[in-house]
């Protein structure tokens, strides 16, 4: 059992490994076929399961971590980037979302927002306790919105938390009210870099994170799915702001990113990573059109 | 308590000389720079410096000498480059007991090596140096992608047939592309010129400021060549006797015309183009350095003293300040140390990477808000006398092979210095003369030197 408080559904289920996102898609698609045919485009219920699950005993691979190092352009030490532990942890919540009575379809949700806290730094070597829950299901302006939400322990305290935001598009609650906020308006700063993506940017992060969601993998793929081309993981573009802040960021920090339009690969985006307050801000857009892909902060926590 | 005769610590010979002594430059010597693909497309670095160091031994009779260490080093090496200046000097006319090292600082590669030699000179380690630079764009080494590359070490590792099937199996077509060397800033995949872009736009630098610094530079460059100035300098190589991209008869009409090629997609008109920036050049330089003792051993004459260096870096990464601006900090702390001003210096060289590099260099040093908020001080750092800076050209005329720049510059200010002061003491003044060299270089960094007429 985990030690200290715990925040989040009283019921637990404890799960022998952190499940394959493979085998979650598959089940994914499933439910998601499942539910188009039983409820159309309406959440199949109000409620989000109240049950955590739990996975004990997690801990990183070096070679995994190398791999993800390299790809995301971090330092090749024993230290675990902030999107790593995202990588070892979601595929818990991941599963949640895929039970029968989660009320959302997990084909084609999009990740609208992500919040990491990041307490302590985590290294290699560190055995982690993992719990996820999702919560707060919430109209927004185009459907549906959920937080998945992802607690990382060592030596029973919370390291490291993370809260993931998923919309499922078109997907109303019963009588729930319209969220109608507009998009903000987004003028591109001045930049102080940029990104090179190339086309397979995808399935290299999809091998490295599990997530072979089709829609990252390839153009025909991607078109299946109502895509021009082949999208960036959200979280790998985040990811890549949180390498750009580099050792600025410190040990304990606050890394949250808001996505809009999604980066179509190959990919040359403008970026602008610079201090911001305490801490530092991004900015992620098209060069051509000023379309803004996200933004977000890495704030130091005292 | 017995009293003790003062005596003379074995430790402490009487001969050793008072440390730090002076290190001064004593000549140098370079092949002309050419344009990237023109006369030294099929020379390699080792080639060029092998090339320059003959030249430079020819010129101060040092055939078979041993030298207290040579440094030189190539921004754009080769793997298997990797003793580049030991091999160059087994290839050259000096002794094969010379010993040599490579150095590698971007941009100030060579200035760099000018100024380690130099502290080991000093410090009574060496009684002679020579310190170079080389590079070549035409030559430049191919690497495998990083996938191929995995590939071939894996099955080099690999002990079992399955296990190289397995190697080999992973391997896709597109992974036997080639994988060329950038110019680009790995961190923020600009290239230098789109970066300094970003700076000229801050600083508000004109294209026609930018051309005339570009025109001045090819005017002096031509004039010093027709002077004579560089005939103990450089060693024609390869048919070339002058720097190919030298145009003396360019105009600033003639450079009004180019296309602008960095900043075009900034919300503010885009002035840099091929002529106000530096073109893609291969070339080599050396410098030969020395005790006073050794310069007298050898009957060579001392031209400059190298006084002292500062290093410096900025964090362009997250955009505090431009990629090339390093200098801007690194100068005041230099001169600071020496009780100087800008105006107190006799001759100024900021290598021209860009002709904008120059002007954005001087703006920063003329801004009195730059000069409280940035440099700490009173009001603005100074200004130079357009007069005493690049006064023979600089790399918008001679071209800029990468490590092969701070060799040129040091060696033709040591010769300016030790002539002026030739002139200034026949003439009854017996006053200093100082020269500034500053060198910006990729990743934000910058080397900045301090020279003194011997």
């Amino acid at each position: 059992m985990t030690a200290g408080p715990t925040s989040g559904p009283t019921s637990e289920v404890v799960l022998p490994a952190v499940p394959g996102l493979g085998g979650l898609y598959g089940r994914g698609v499933v439910a998601s076929a499942r539910s188009a045919v039983a409820g159309g485009a309406r959440a199949t219920s109000r409620g989000l399961p109240d049950v955590a699950y739990v996975v004990h005993d997690v801990h990183a691979d070096a070679d995994h971590l190398t791999a993800y190092q390299h790809l995301l352009h971090e330092p090749g030490t024993d230290a675990l980037p902030a999107g790593y532990v995202h990588v070892l942890a979601f595929p818990v919540a991941m599963a949640l979302m895929v039970r029968p009575d989660f009320p959302l379809p997990l084909l084609g949700m999009v990740h609208l927002a992500n919040r990491v806290e990041q307490r302590r730094p985590l290294a290699l070597g560190d055995r982690l306790a993992v719990r996820a829950w999702s919560q707060d299901l919430r109209p927004h302006r185009s459907g549906t919105q959920v937080d998945l939400v992802t607690e990382v322990r060592a030596e029973g305290e919370v390291a490291w938390r993370g809260v993931s935001t998923y919309l499922a598009k078109g997907v109303r609650l019963p009588d729930a009210p319209r969220d109608e906020t507009p998009r903000p308006d987004f003028t591109p700063p001045v930049r102080t870099g940029c990104w090179e993506l190339p086309a397979d940017v995808g399935r290299r992060y999809a091998a490295v994170s599990g997530d072979r969601n089709p829609i990252h993998l390839s153009p025909v793929t991607a078109r299946a799915l109502g895509f021009e081309r082949a999208i960036a993981h959200g979280m790998y573009t985040a990811s890549r702001a949180l390498a750009d802040v580099g050792a600025a960021r410190g040990d304990a920090f606050v890394w949250s990113v808001e996505f809009a339009a999604p980066v179509l690969l190959p990919a040359t985006p403008d970026v602008r990573v610079a201090p911001d307050g305490d801490g530092h801000a991004f900015t992620v857009w098209h060069p051509r059109s000023g379309r803004l892909h996200l933004s977000g902060q890495v704030i130091p926590v005292p | 308590m017995a009293t003790r005769k003062p005596s003379t610590s074995p430790a402490t010979p009487t001969t050793a000389p008072a440390l730090p002594r002076t290190a001064y430059v004593l000549g140098g010597n370079r092949i002309p720079f050419a344009r990237a693909g023109g006369r030294y497309a099929q020379a390699s670095n080792q080639d060029m410096l092998t090339a320059a160091l003959d030249g430079l031994v020819a010129r101060y009779g040092l055939q078979g000498e041993t030298i207290g260490e040579v440094a030189a080093g190539a921004v754009l090496k080769h793997s298997r480059d990797f003793n580049l200046t030991r091999e160059a000097v087994l290839g050259s006319t000096l002794a094969a007991t010379t010993p040599a090292y490579d150095v590698q600082q971007a941009c100030a590669t060579g200035l760099e090596t000018v100024v380690s030699l130099s502290n080991k000179i000093r410090l009574g380690q060496l009684e002679s140096a020579i310190a170079g630079g080389v590079d070549t764009t035409s030559d430049a080494p191919i690497a495998v992608s990083d996938r191929l590359r995995r590939v071939l070490l894996d099955l080099s590792h690999a002990k079992t047939p399955q296990q190289r099937l397995k190697a080999v199996a992973r391997l896709r077509p597109k992974d036997l592309a080639p994988a060329t060397p950038r110019t680009s800033e790995p961190r923020t995949h600009l290239s230098m010129g789109e970066h300094q872009a970003l700076t000229t736009a801050q600083w508000g630098i004109t294209r026609e400021a930018q051309d005339e610094v570009a025109l001045r530079s090819h005017q002096r460059l031509a004039a010093a060549y027709d002077a004579g100035f560089f005939d103990d300098l450089v060693t024609p190589y390869r048919g070339l006797t002058r720097d190919a991209n030298l145009r003396a008869d360019t105009s600033l009409e003639k450079l009004a015309q180019l296309k602008p090629t960095f900043g075009l997609g900034l919300d503010t008109p885009a002035t840099m183009t091929a002529g106000n920036s530096t073109p893609l050049t291969d070339g080599a330089s050396t410098v030969l350095l020395g005790s006073a003792e050794w310069a007298a051993a050898h009957d060579l004459t001392p031209l400059a003293a190298v006084v002292d260096a500062e290093a410096g870096a900025v964090d362009f990464v997250h955009g505090i300040d431009g990629l090339l601006m390093a200098p801007v900090f690194a100068v005041p702390r230099l001169l600071a140390r020496h009780g100087l001003r800008l105006e107190d210096l006799d001759y100024v060289e900021i290598h021209e990477a860009f002709a904008s590099t120059v002007l954005t260099t001087l703006a920063a040093w003329e801004s009195a808000e730059f000069g409280r908020e940035r440099l700490g001080l009173d009001g603005a750092f100074g200004t130079v006398d357009p007069a005493r800076l690049n006064v023979h050209g600089s790399s918008l005329a001679a071209g800029h092979p990468f490590a092969a720049t701070g060799g040129r510059i040091v060696a033709t200010m040591a010769k300016e210095l030790h002539a002026r002061r030739a002139a200034q003491v026949a003439a009854g003044d017996d006053s200093p003369v100082r020269a500034l060299v500053s060198v910006c270089a990729a990743g934000g960094l910058g080397l900045t030197a301090l020279l003194e007429a011997a």
